[in-house]
Formats: structure tokens, sequence, C-alpha cells
């Protein structure tokens, strides 16, 4: 699953690239889009704000199909402050934004499959594909907002995975 | 790096798409749809004349034909097998209320309510109209050309049909959309108009006529065409017209193969019905979201390739790279 789950990231973040370039973080002395994997960096002690962190969550399987399919639970956290030259006035429109943001690149719903063990990365054969979002509520921490999304993804077990 | 195919499961999809095209009724000629010249449009964009109706909801097909087996001998025994007769029906729910999904999803004829003329009686559909205003040459599908004065009794965002003036014609009724079937002369001038599919919203005014936000489903208006303004739409529960139309549905596979389902000829089979569906998830609230039911049976066309009788062509193309 690992190849679906890098597929789908790097899909996430090149739609971002195009759509938002000015949603950037600053992360390990580089400038990147404002989209992470959590399990692939150094952990935090408070996510980073205006930013899309990843997180991988369940992992199922159907082993009758011929080829198997994998599907992995994707949680997608984002949380805001607004801005300081508002004074966080506009942190749930802030939120909004991320909000229309993240359904935007998550379509359509389907990428190729890449394997990034190989530089560059070399294409597989299937699709990743995954289903709609699950919003969940937004939740308040004093001047932050946060909100949740959960998507499955899934992925085919190619030869050699 | 592995072998370069993969054996693909069966297809997942997240919905279908339904197109369709009007079948020639005068000429019974209903609308072909090759796979593999066309079977890889871009959904968005159907080759002509097919219209996309967009995504909808609860596709079943039915497949009601019988087969009864020829006996013999004793005790006897099946010797072969025979197909008694031809029958298919499918079933889905419009996710949009337009003239044509209301059209489709309505088991006799769709009529426009024309804007009424002031002081004209009432009628359940539609009064007498304003007086329609003649077409002028030059118009195309999307632009309509009108003199100065006509194009003042119009507003960008006003909808309008464009079709001929009724002059006792009876059979199928508009073109290349038949819209009623009549059997003895009427007394409304505007009755074309009224159930033509012509229809489209005005999106911009020019000093030359009005511009059409989509074009006219029957393409450039024919000589002699005028031009009413729509109020809206109405269906009776009733009569004796039913739609025909050639479909065209679409299931995109998660790996880029298409099931295309293509019935050359299916008429509305049941009354206008709708489906009320809950908008909020878990049925709380009371807000619903009302789709349009529709249904349809497949009629037979005779395939050229070997003169068998058919109702629906079921094509698969598969995902690059699948083993097939």
């Amino acid at each position: 699953m690992q190849n679906g789950k890098d597929s789908f990231y790097m899909a996430l973040r090149a739609r971002l690239a195009a759509m938002n370039p000015e949603r950037t973080t600053m992360l390990r002395g580089a400038v990147r889009p404002g989209i992470l994997v959590e399990e692939a960096e150094a952990t935090f002690s408070q996510l980073p704000s205006d930013v899309f962190v990843l997180r991988w969550l369940g992992l199922g399987t159907d082993s009758n199909l011929e080829p198997a399919m994998m599907a992995a639970e994707c949680e997608i956290t984002y949380q805001t402050c607004g801005c300081q030259s508002f004074g966080g006035l506009d942190r749930g429109r802030a939120l909004s934004a991320m909000d229309e943001e993240l359904l935007a690149i998550l379509q359509p719903f389907s990428t190729p499959k890449l394997s990034y063990m190989a530089t560059p990365p070399a294409p597989m054969l299937t699709q990743v594909f995954w289903d709609e979002p699950l919003f969940g509520p937004v939740v308040t921490q004093r001047d932050r907002l946060s909100r949740s999304v959960k998507v499955m993804v899934y992925s085919y077990q190619e030869q050699g995975e | 790096m592995a072998a370069g195919w993969f054996s693909a499961a069966a297809p997942v999809t997240r919905r279908v798409r339904a197109y369709f095209a009007p079948v020639n009724r005068v000429a019974q000629v209903p609308v072909i749809f090759d796979p593999s010249e066309q079977g890889r449009f871009d959904l968005n964009a159907p080759p002509a004349p097919w219209m996309n109706l967009g995504w909808i909801q609860g596709f079943t097909r039915t497949a009601s034909s019988k087969s009864g087996a020829v006996m013999t001998g004793i005790p006897a025994a099946t010797l072969e097998q025979v197909r008694e007769s031809l029958d298919a029906q499918i079933s889905f729910q419009f996710l949009s209320w337009t003239k044509l999904t209301m059209a489709l999803a309505s088991g006799s004829q769709h009529m426009n309510l024309l804007v009424p003329a002031s002081g004209s009686a009432a009628s359940p559909d539609g009064a007498q109209a304003a007086a329609a205003v003649a077409i002028q040459s030059g118009s195309t599908a999307t632009s309509i050309v009108l003199t100065a004065a006509d194009a003042a009794k119009f507003t960008a965002g006003c909808m309008v049909a464009v079709d001929v003036d009724y002059t006792g014609q009876t059979g199928f009724l508009a073109s290349p959309i038949s819209g009623a079937y009549v059997r003895q002369s009427l007394r409304d001038i505007d009755y074309i108009r009224r159930v033509t599919f012509n229809v489209a919203l005005v999106s911009d005014m020019t000093h030359a006529g009005l511009l059409l936000a989509e074009p006219l489903p029957g393409g450039i208006p024919s000589a002699g065409a005028k031009l009413q303004a729509v109020a809206g739409f109405v269906d009776r529960l009733g009569g004796s017209f039913y739609q025909e139309w050639s479909g065209l549905f679409v299931m995109e596979g998660s790996q880029g193969e298409r099931v295309i389902f293509h019935y050359p000829r299916l008429q509305t089979m049941t009354d206008a019905e709708e489906l009320p569906v809950p908008l909020a998830l878990k049925e709380k609230g009371s807000l619903q979201r009302v789709l349009l039911k529709a249904q349809f049976r497949a009629l037979p066309t005779t395939d050229l390739l070997d003169g068998d009788r058919v109702l629906c062509y079921r094509s698969f193309l598969p995902a690059s790279k699948a083993l097939v």
C-alpha cells in the first residue's frame, strides 16, 4: 500500500501547488507546498497551522480479488488561527478556504500509481482511487479552529509490491 | 519492475452518466452510438447529437425477455432453446430538473408555459401567449437575430422557445425533436412552440438580438421560426404521446475502464413521479431533495450486421494494460 499512499499524497500535493501556490510551509529548511504526511516528518509538539496534515489510520484488504485490493483510511487534519493582520478575526473564513481547497484537490478521485522508490518515480499499471471525503465538525481551541476529514484510499496490489 | 500488464478486478464505479438523443419519430430512425469510434469521448462533451443529462442515481436494468425450451423425446428433454419474447426496462432518478429531464421523466408530452398575452383567459397548460416575434436571417444555435423593436421585448435571464408557427399539421410535431403527436388539426398558432424542445436561457442582449446561454437543441433556427418567452414548463398525467429517445449510459471505472449501455430506442413507460430524498445525513431535518423518477421500456431495432433484433448494446472498454 506504500506506493498507493505515496501516490495519493503526491497527487494532492501537486494539485495544491497548482491551485494555491501561496499555501506553503517551511519544513527542514525548505519551502514546500502546505501539505505533509505526519509519519514522514519529525514528530510535532503542535501540528503546524494553515497546512494539511495527512495521517494514515486503518488498513483493510480484499484478498478474494485478483489482484488484491488494499484500502487505507487517511485522516487529513488542518487548523488555522486566521491572519495576524486581522487579529485572527478571519479564522472562520480561513478554515472555509481550506475546506474548499481540500475538496478541490481531492477531485478527480483518482491518480496514476507511481513507485517513489525509484528516481524519477516509476509509473505503475493501475490507478489509486478514493471515496468521497467525510468532513468532521470544527473543533475550537482558544483562537484555533481545526477540522479533520477522513478519506478511504484504495489501491490494487501489483506484481512485485 | 513487474510485468507490463495486470489482471483487472470488476469495475469500481462511483456513478452513472446519462446522455440522450432524439429518435427521428417520423422516419423511426434511432441515433447510433459506435463505441469503437466514440467510446472514449469526453464525458463533459458528448458527440453530437447526444445531449448530456448529467449524473443519475439508482440506475437499474431489468431484462424481462423470456426463453422457452423446445422439448423432445420420452422422457422429454430440452433439445434447444428459443427466445419467446424480447423486453427490457431501465429505471433511475434524474438529479436535476431541466426541460429535458422533466420531459423524459414524464409519461406524456412536455410543454413550455409561454408567457401569456395581457388579459388572456386562464388555462392549465398556459393561457393564450403573447405574440411571437419573427427571427431574422443570420441567427445561429446560440444567437438569435431580431429587429430592434422585437429585441426590446426580452431581457437577459428570460427563457425563450424557438420554432415555427402551427398551421394545421397533424402527426409528429416540432423538429428535429418531436414534442407531440397530433391526430386532428388544432387552432393554437403557438402549439409547436408549446411543445418544442428548442428552448434556452437568454444570457445577454446585443444590438442585433439575443445571446443564448446554451445552444438550441435543434441547432440553427429553421426558416420561418419565431420566438416567444417562456415562463416555465408543464406536463400532464394522461395523454397518448410517448417520448422516444436513444439513451446512452456510461459507467467509468476506477482504472479508466468504461461500461457503456446503448439503448437505441427508449420509450417513457410511467407517468410523472417524484422521489423525495432527505437532504441531511441520518435523515435529520425536514429538507428534501425532489428527484425525478424515470422508467423506460426498450424497443427493438434491427442490427444491420446480422439482422437480429436487439434492445441494448453493452460495451466494455478495458483499462489500459489490463489483461482481457
